[in-house]
């Protein structure tokens, strides 16, 4: 019974279409009273700042992808339920999403999953190998839904990439002349031949985003407004240390904590991590997903870091003032102090 | 007037740094294991190496090579953490486990 049922995740991807037409032949081929159920995972908590506006969007793809099923199939035979999942929680990575598409699937029986090759829920990258990790720890069977796509390397003129160019060619023509003498005809040429090459070669790896004219320079800023406060921070934690390590007794209390960070993989991840590591006192040691593994060397800079205020600076650089006003992740529930056998 | 203040404050932005580098080279040898190692070596780059380009940048004054020194202390305020976390990574992965207060009990005083 229960294979007869299918749950198919829908993303926005140049694949959803094909996916959602050959899910919906194989259930239709199948049986007579075959169920397909297209659901989207929301990443962010609709109460969330980034999470207002998502459910329409799910909302409009899963009206879509309802029509695109009763053109491939005939309705009488397969019946199609639609449901927009993971609106009441934050979704971190793989892990999350294949449990909320578990949670599901036994909710409403369901025992086979068809997914999208290009599948891509939020803003991270693509995630079907992860996905499929997952997958293979759970009673669910899943395949893939056989699709044609374009090659890869048409990525290489896909949206967004001259504002990558653009990008990439200003910043290291500028680090170059930073680093020249900007009046000097001999460093003009070569730095634009220089920035040329690397911005053709390097540009498609460089931006996980394609950078826009607003966005970006803005983020820039507030990264700069970032950097005094990070400094600060340091020079705080800096003397926090210094006193532990000089004084006789030593007290330290080292202990492996484990929080969730509410910020994207990538660049914003990677702020944070680094920030973490930065402060003296606090040492991310591992980082899968949004989970940091982070060693705390005295209980004072382990409450810090519960109390999220670089968590938050960080995501004001990268989604704003509205962005930063978070729960910290103590009340969030984020945040659990583990043994050391965990690593 | 001037020149003397900043003569001072080079003084003692070199001081600072070369206070925090030796602290960071006290941690290093007081302090247990390679996590806790691990994170007063990063000490030694942040403010040690810190303040000791904050004073090379005041002792140049204002010229082209200050903005080298700026750019120095950037590169190494992103690599010295990836560093920290390549070395701690690398511990968790060889099962190196983490130094606590009880462990001290267990092996008794070193």
């Amino acid at each position: 019974m229960a294979d007869k049922r299918v749950i198919v995740p829908l993303s926005e991807s140049i694949t959803v279409r094909q996916t959602v037409g050959y899910a919906a032949r194989a259930a239709a081929g199948t049986d007579e009273d075959a169920e397909l159920h297209l659901v989207v995972a929301v990443p962010y908590e609709t109460t969330s700042p980034e999470g207002s506006g998502d459910i329409e969007r799910a909302q409009a793809l899963l009206d879509r992808a309802a029509a695109w099923v009763r053109e491939d199939a005939d309705p009488e035979t397969l019946t199609v339920e639609t449901a927009v999942i993971g609106a009441d929680e934050y979704l971190f990575g793989p892990r999350d999403y294949v449990r909320a598409f578990e949670t599901y699937a036994a909710d409403h029986d369901i025992g086979r999953v068809v997914l999208d090759p290009e599948y891509q829920p939020g803003a991270t990258a693509p995630m079907l190998q992860p996905l499929e990790r997952e997958l293979a720890t759970t009673d669910l069977e899943f395949e893939e839904a056989p699709v044609e796509r374009p090659a890869r390397h048409e990525r290489l003129v896909g949206p967004g990439s001259r504002s990558r160019l653009v990008t990439m060619f200003l910043i290291s023509y500028g680090f170059y002349l930073v680093l020249g003498d900007p009046f000097y005809p001999f460093d003009l040429i070569t730095g634009a031949a220089v920035a040329g090459i690397v911005a053709i070669t390097l540009s498609h790896v460089t931006f996980t985003t394609a950078p826009t004219l607003v966005g970006s320079p803005l983020r820039t800023i507030r990264f700069a407004l970032y950097i005094p406060y990070l400094l600060v921070e340091i020079i705080r934690a800096n003397v926090a240390i210094a006193l532990v390590i000089l004084r006789p007794s030593m007290p330290i209390d080292p202990s492996v904590c484990r929080v969730n960070a509410r910020v994207r993989s990538g660049l914003p991840l990677l702020a944070l991590a680094n920030s973490i590591t930065l402060t003296p006192g606090t040492l991310t040691v591992r980082a899968n997903d949004q989970q940091l593994i982070v060693h705390a060397l005295v209980p004072d800079a382990r409450e810090d870091l519960f109390d999220g205020s670089l968590e938050r600076a960080v995501r004001f650089v990268f989604y704003g003032r509205d962005g930063a006003a978070i729960p910290t992740p103590r009340e969030r529930g984020d945040t659990e102090i583990i043994g050391g056998d965990e690593l | 007037m001037i020149e003397t203040l900043r003569f001072w404050a080079i003084v003692v932005l070199l001081v600072g740094g070369i206070l925090f580098t030796f602290v960071s080279a006290v941690g290093v040898i007081r302090l247990p294991d390679v996590y806790s190692r691990a994170h007063t070596a990063s000490q030694t780059d942040t403010l040690g190496a810190g303040l000791a380009l904050a004073a090379v940048a005041l002792a140049l004054g204002w010229q082209g090579a200050t903005i080298h020194t700026v750019l120095l202390l950037f590169f190494v305020f992103i690599t010295n953490p990836t560093a920290a976390h390549a070395i701690a990574r690398a511990a968790a992965e060889t099962g190196v486990k983490p130094w606590t207060a009880d462990t001290d009990e267990e092996v008794g005083e070193k």
